[in-house]
């Protein structure tokens, strides 16, 4: 597999960051590093506030306290569209695509800030990387299957060759199957490539396995964090995310 | 036979107007969010910035009419700029800026007609040539109407399906936040659409004063009624849409004022809408925002 689509990486660091809605912290005062070479991974509970602390990350939702950086640059409150210009790739857990646009279109528009006649050839590059979108260029996003649709999603973030990639959830709705190649293969493989990968995955095993360093959000804070090896050694992660009673897949 | 055919003739010539004051109405909409019930108030008063570079300036009315859509252009991105904007910043109910929208369009149609007064006016221009086909007549002024819509259509085709921008303001439209996410700057995206949509609206304004060749500055009032239907009628925020509900709505309307009360428009147009939002409220042709 050619992973030539992500540019090595840059640290994503967010130092004591707190954010939330309307002026109110979900999460709160949130250490995380991601390193080029790394997948660092974001496990939790429902609503535990790991969507809102990468939206946070991307600009999507308001930082109240603490701070972003990127490559050493603080991005902390930055619109969107800049963080997306330093760099960062951001696959949200919904609203992934653009449904009405075409897939070449949503691909298009992935590359929006690429010089006008490097678009073509990038798409070219992003098909390689998903075959199957090559046969469905003109269908509508929106009537996508799940799976086809992630693969849009990821092919969309990667026309801009992030360094770091923010991805929520990319196997939701994947057949086992797909999601463990694309969590073992392409995930980890930018990652292998120096990208930096922050990553929130619902199936704590799957996501111990590519990973770094995983942290457990729960309520809003990071409750535990450390090494797979260490994480699969310890009673209480392994009791609430593992095979104990309230075992998750 | 003879009624069906010139109301028929009607009905396109209203259609077109109808559809270059409707894609713009839809546009904004679409990817701004904003339903601007302004739109006809701005359509009055470019009509009259065209009638005063007409017949005061003595230009041609083709001519001025170029500074009627610069007219619609910049109110509609001042409008924007000064009012919807920090309105919709406060996150207030979406119903506010409606109700906003409709402030100001009083303000700016009784405004006007504070300034102008509430005589008729029209254009100093000839109908020119009359044109028969089909048991059709046109004034050689009407068929310029249509070709003048057509060519708009095409060209609104053209922005959004095969331009940066136009694509961007789809994809603003679709999702606003993955937009941004992807390097848009949706805020500039929606300024260049209040000025293109604002220019539609002023060149609407100014072909429908040409249409009804006597006009007052409260003449398109209840234009918005037969917007309101052509878009919903098309899906709402649905360009393509719009072109079809406009033509549709136009034909309907012009051929039932043939046939009944010219003055039923605007009802006919209602019944229309009303059956469109009870059995396709999505539209005759659409499902969700698609343009
Ligand atoms: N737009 C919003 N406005 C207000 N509250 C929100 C919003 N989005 C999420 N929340 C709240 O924030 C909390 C955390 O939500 P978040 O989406 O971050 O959880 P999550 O860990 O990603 O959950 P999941 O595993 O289900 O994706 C939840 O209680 C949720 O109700
Ligand atoms: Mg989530």
């Amino acid at each position: 597999m050619s992973v030539e689509l992500s540019t090595p990486g840059q640290v994503l660091r967010a130092t004591g960051v707190s954010a939330g809605y309307d002026g109110r912290a979900i999460v709160q005062e949130i250490d995380v590093e991601a390193t080029p070479g790394k997948v660092v991974s974001v496990v939790g509970p429902n609503g535990s506030g790991k969507s809102t602390l990468l939206k946070a990350l991307v600009g999507v939702v308001p930082v109240l306290g603490g701070t972003v950086s990127v490559g050493g640059t603080e991005i902390t409150n930055l619109p969107p569209e800049r963080i997306a210009k330093l760099g960062v790739g951001y696959v949200p857990q919904i609203d992934d695509v653009f449904p009405p646009l075409s897939v070449k279109e949503n691909l298009e528009i992935g590359g929006y800030l690429l010089a006008r006649h490097d678009v073509a050839p990038r798409i070219e590059a992003v098909l390689e990387f998903f075959p199957r979108l090559k046969t469905m260029m003109t269908r509508k996003a929106g009537k996508l299957s799940g799976g086809e649709r992630k693969m849009l999603a990821m092919g969309r973030v990667l026309m801009l060759s992030p360094s770091v990639l923010v991805l929520d959830e990319p196997t939701a709705n994947l057949a086992p199957l797909v999601a463990t190649q694309l969590l073992e293969e392409y995930i980890r493989g930018f990652a292998d490539h120096g990208s930096t990968v922050l990553l929130v995955e619902q199936r704590a095993k799957a996501a111990l396995r590519i990973s770094d360093w995983t942290c457990v959000l729960s309520g809003g804070r990071v409750v535990l964090s450390g090494a797979p090896r260490d994480l699969e050694n310890n009673p209480v992660f392994v009791e609430s995310f593992l095979g104990g009673g309230a075992a998750r897949h | 036979m003879s009624v069906f055919l010139s109301s028929l003739g009607f009905g396109l010539i209203s259609a077109a107007v109808l559809a270059i004051a409707t894609v713009g109405f839809t546009l904004q909409f679409a990817v701004t969010n904003v339903l601007n019930l302004a739109y006809g108030s701005v359509m009055i008063n470019s009509a009259f910035v065209t009638y005063y570079l007409n017949v005061h300036a003595h230009l041609n009315a083709w001519v001025a009419m170029v500074g009627g859509i610069a007219t619609g252009a910049v109110a509609s991105y001042l409008l924007n700029r000064f009012v919807f904007t920090p309105f919709q910043r406060r996150n207030l109910l979406p119903i506010t800026i409606v109700i906003v929208a409709l402030g100001v369009d009083l303000c700016g149609t009784f405004g006007l007609q504070a300034i102008v007064g509430g005589s008729y006016f029209s254009y100093r221009q000839s109908l020119g040539r009359e044109l028969h086909f089909w048991g059709m007549y046109f004034s050689t002024l009407q068929l310029t109407i249509i070709g003048i819509c057509l060519v708009v259509m095409g060209l609104i085709h053209w922005l959004l399906k095969h331009t940066r921008l136009g694509k961007a303001m789809r994809a603003t439209s679709a999702n606003p936040s993955l937009a941004r996410n992807s390097g848009v700057r949706t805020g500039h995206v929606i300024s260049m659409t209040w000025l293109i949509s604002g220019a539609l609206c002023g060149l609407a304004g100014t072909v429908f004063a040409m249409n009804t060749g006597v006009f007052e500055a409260t003449s398109a009032q209840l234009y918005i009624v037969l917007m309101l239907a052509a878009m919903f009628l098309g899906g709402p925020g649905e360009a393509y849409g719009a072109m079809l509900g406009a033509l549709t709505i136009g034909v309907a309307t012009e051929l039932s004022a043939g046939f009944f009360n010219p003055q039923y428009k605007e009802v006919i147009a209602f019944v229309v809408l009303l059956a469109m939002l009870t059995f396709r409220p999505y539209g005759l042709f659409g499902s969700e925002k698609t343009i």
